[in-house]
């Protein structure tokens, strides 16, 4: 074997181990910062309170906690919602999250709207948008009524 | 002494190079870039002295920052003087990229220490970007949820980007963790890296110099150490003077406590993204990606690739009528939507509060004093009456 192939060979074997080494310790280190990303959030229900202390036509803006777990923590989550009482055992609750980027909407009872403080998204009583950059209604949230407890579905 | 480290270490060959002419006509923005590493440097040691107090924890990071800022002796000033240089930084960073464009410092064969200053530039908003969650207060947590919601919106990859960056589906004890690793850790490292890459390239090629040097002029300049340095040196300084009354005599704002539920806080990020808060606003529905993704994407890959694009002579600004439109129009749009931003109104609704007898009285509110919030979740104790709880385990006497 010529010096000049020899040294060819020691350049591809050298590229290839440091390839190699470089996916052996890459793959677990990649792995390790975006496992996160393939993680399911669990929904759960969540109560929101009686129905009897909830009733009432227009929008209310209720406060609640949860446990979820939040890394290593156990952390208590606090959320906020809009409820109103549709009549014949039906509930509206919108989630409070802009469907632009993530701001809390407010209702204004005279525009009979949500509005955004961040972008100046407008959304109507039924959460479609009126005005402004959202692509998309506010969420709605799935409710549930049992013993007297309304219950909602918390992503 | 001199004769041992002499014998040891390449001392004479550093200082020769060290002392190798400059450009004739250079002036005093060609010290932008020293500034904008003498900036790079500051951040680093009050950012390590800052860490030494610092918890990353959404129990204690506001608690901690406020701790620095009232009783750790000096404290107030550290924080300051971090928090005025990131802002110094931008401007420098912006500065020095602007001078680079006046005097076409990018062309050949510059054109790869202009594509590292690039990715530094990005390193600076991601040093912002990162460090502004850190104190956990409301500023920072609601600028973070938009900013990755922005990521999030980018075409195939958005939903993984943004995940990744929250280490979950919502912002959190993972995200400030995560946050502050990249910005105590990752981003120095690969700042000092491309600063390292960025400085030898200046050094390999030598300064530009403005458009007025010929061939001859470029080597006839006063020499770069003790002339040069000496200028750069006074010009920290005053910087430093700057910053540090800022420091002593502009308080460093720190808000509430981070509250996912705050009905009354309005978001607005600092004021280097005020311009990209203000250009979502322009873009409705379908359109929203332009604004999120389109804009800032093109935006950042033109820049990046400037040096390929304008190949012409070198020359200055004002005689590049294309360039000169370009910059004009970036330039006036940054910072005309960042005054839009600033200037932007904060959102009052209009609220009407049940009174006893039933009617309604119709005010404009200051939501938090006037809104009615419900809470009306039950408690533990309720709870408990609701389901049987039993407990039969045996005492220790009945045990024995």
């Amino acid at each position: 074997m010529s010096n000049e192939s020899r040294r060819s060979f020691l350049q591809i074997a050298s590229a290839c181990l440091g390839g190699l080494l470089s996916l052996a310790a890459g793959i677990p280190l990649i792995g390790f910062a975006i496992s996160p990303a393939w993680k399911k959030g669990e929904s759960q229900w969540v109560d929101l309170g009686l129905v009897d202390r909830l009733k009432d036509s227009r929008f209310k803006k209720v406060n609640f906690t949860f446990t979820a777990k939040d890394g290593w923590v156990k952390a208590t989550k606090k959320r906020s919602v809009y409820v109103t009482d549709l009549g014949n055992g039906e509930w509206s609750v919108f989630s409070r999250t802009c469907s632009h980027l993530g701001c809390l909407v407010r209702w204004d009872e005279n525009k009979e709207s949500f509005l955004c403080p961040c972008h100046g998204a407008v959304f109507d009583k039924d959460g479609a948008v009126v005005e402004g950059p959202p692509p998309e209604p506010l969420q709605k949230l799935e409710v549930k009524v049992e013993a007297g407890v309304l219950y909602v579905k918390e992503a | 002494m001199k004769q041992f480290l002499n014998e040891r270490l390449p001392l004479d060959g550093v200082m020769s190079h060290l002392r190798k002419p400059l450009p004739k006509h250079i002036n005093l923005l060609f010290s932008l870039g020293s500034l904008a590493m003498f900036l790079l440097l500051l951040q680093a040691a009050t950012g390590a002295f800052l860490a030494l107090s610092y918890s990353p924890s959404p129990e204690h990071a506001h608690n901690a920052v406020q701790y620095i800022s009232n009783e750790v002796p000096f404290g107030k000033f550290v924080r300051g003087l971090h928090h005025w240089g990131a802002s110094a930084m931008v401007i420098i960073v912006f500065l020095h990229l602007l001078r680079v464009v006046l005097y076409g410092s990018y062309k050949k064969p510059r054109e790869l220490t202009w594509v590292v200053g690039v990715f530094l530039l990005l390193v600076v908003l991601g040093f912002g970007f990162t460090g502004y969650l850190l104190p956990w207060d409301e500023k920072a947590y609601w600028a973070t949820v938009v900013g990755v919601e922005i990521a999030s919106t980018a075409p195939v990859l958005g939903d993984f980007v943004a995940k990744v960056l929250r280490g979950g589906s919502e912002i959190g004890a993972v995200t400030l963790s995560r946050f502050y690793a990249l910005h105590t850790i990752w981003l120095p490292w690969l700042a000092f890296g491309l600063v390292g890459v960025h400085l030898f390239l200046v050094r390999y090629y030598g300064s530009s110099g403005t458009t007025k040097n010929t061939p001859e002029d470029m080597k006839t300049g006063k020499p770069f150490f003790p002339d040069q340095v000496f200028e750069d040196v006074v010009g920290m300084l005053i910087l430093f003077v700057i910053l540090a009354c800022a420091a002593l005599f502009v308080p460093v704002p720190l808000e509430d406590v981070a509250d996912p539920t705050n009905a009354d806080y309005d978001p607005r990020p600092e004021w280097y993204f005020l311009f990209l808060f203000q250009l979502l606003k322009y873009f409705q529905g379908p359109f929203e990606i332009l604004g999120t993704f389109v804009i800032p994407t093109l935006g950042m890959l033109l820049l990046l690739f400037l040096p390929f694009l304008d190949r012409k002579e070198r020359e200055v600004l004002w005689k590049r009528p294309i360039a000169l439109t370009v910059t004009s129009v970036c330039v006036i749009g940054i910072v005309g939507l960042t005054i839009l931003g600033a200037k932007s109104p904060k959102l009052e609704t209009q609220n009407i509060t049940p009174t006893e007898n039933g009617t309604q009285q119709g005010s404009p509110t200051d939501q938090a004093e006037e809104e009615d919030v419900f809470d009306f979740q039950l408690t533990e104790e309720e709870l408990e009456t609701e389901d049987d709880v039993f407990d039969f385990q045996l005492t220790e006497e009945e045990l024995q």
